[in-house]
């Protein structure tokens, strides 16, 4: 019962209004993560953020036709923690020597961007220990 | 306690009955991704929007994430599921 007393989340999106004016971590679709201060919001989860950190995470290959097997096998691989691998060429034993890939994260700042709902998978306020 | 977080299933009758009687409980959240999320379910709306406390987030069951609080998308989400959690509860 702690969840309600707490910090009157009565609805979901209570948890984002509370974290208006503060930084926000969200995750979107196609492997992209925001940091940024959250000025506004509705109730499709558009949002305006401020001073955003943007990071992509990309698989780079060179035959395309191997994306759909490399990225399935970047999650197994990605088990035991292949963080260290970034930006490092990985190649795999038989059967996918031939696959040479590259992960990268790309990162970019902006002052302000406005975010689409409908793009949004989960979003985390700062800790708050309350 | 009010909506009933002592056997919430033994009086369950509709999927949204269900979801009332889960409030507070430990649950597992699978996306369409086919990533889970293990948590104590705060509160969800009518879109499946879910807030989540002590949120651990495990992609392919390894754990990659936790979040102390976490809005989850209702458009994502597979399946919420009961779990019982480690030690933390009675559940």
């Amino acid at each position: 019962m702690a969840s309600e007393e707490e910090s009157a989340v009565k609805e979901p999106l209570d948890l984002i209004r509370l974290s208006l004016d503060e930084r926000i971590y969200v995750k979107l679709r196609s492997d992209r993560e925001l940091r940024g201060k959250l000025h506004a919001y509705d109730q499709h989860l558009n949002m305006i953020l401020g001073d955003v950190e943007e990071v992509v995470t990309t698989v780079e290959i060179d035959d395309e036709t191997y994306e759909e097997i490399v990225r399935r096998l970047l999650e197994a691989y990605e088990g035991q923690g292949f963080q260290h691998c970034l930006g490092k060429q990985i190649l795999f034993a038989e059967p996918f020597h031939m696959l040479n890939f590259v992960i990268q994260t790309t990162r970019r700042t902006v002052p302000f961007l406005f975010v689409r709902g409908d793009g949004v998978i989960l979003v985390s306020p700062p800790l708050r220990t309350a | 306690m009010s909506t009933g977080g002592e056997k919430g299933s033994a009086t369950t009758k509709t999927p949204a009955d269900f979801l009332k009687s889960i409030r507070g409980r430990p649950v597992v959240v699978k996306l369409n991704s086919g990533v889970d999320y293990r948590g104590i379910l705060a509160c969800l709306d009518g879109y499946m929007n879910i807030a989540m406390e002590q949120t651990e987030e495990y992609v392919n069951g390894q754990l990659k994430n936790k979040y102390g609080d976490a809005f989850i998308r209702g458009n994502n989400v597979l399946y919420i599921s009961t779990s019982k959690r480690t030690l933390a509860d009675g559940a």
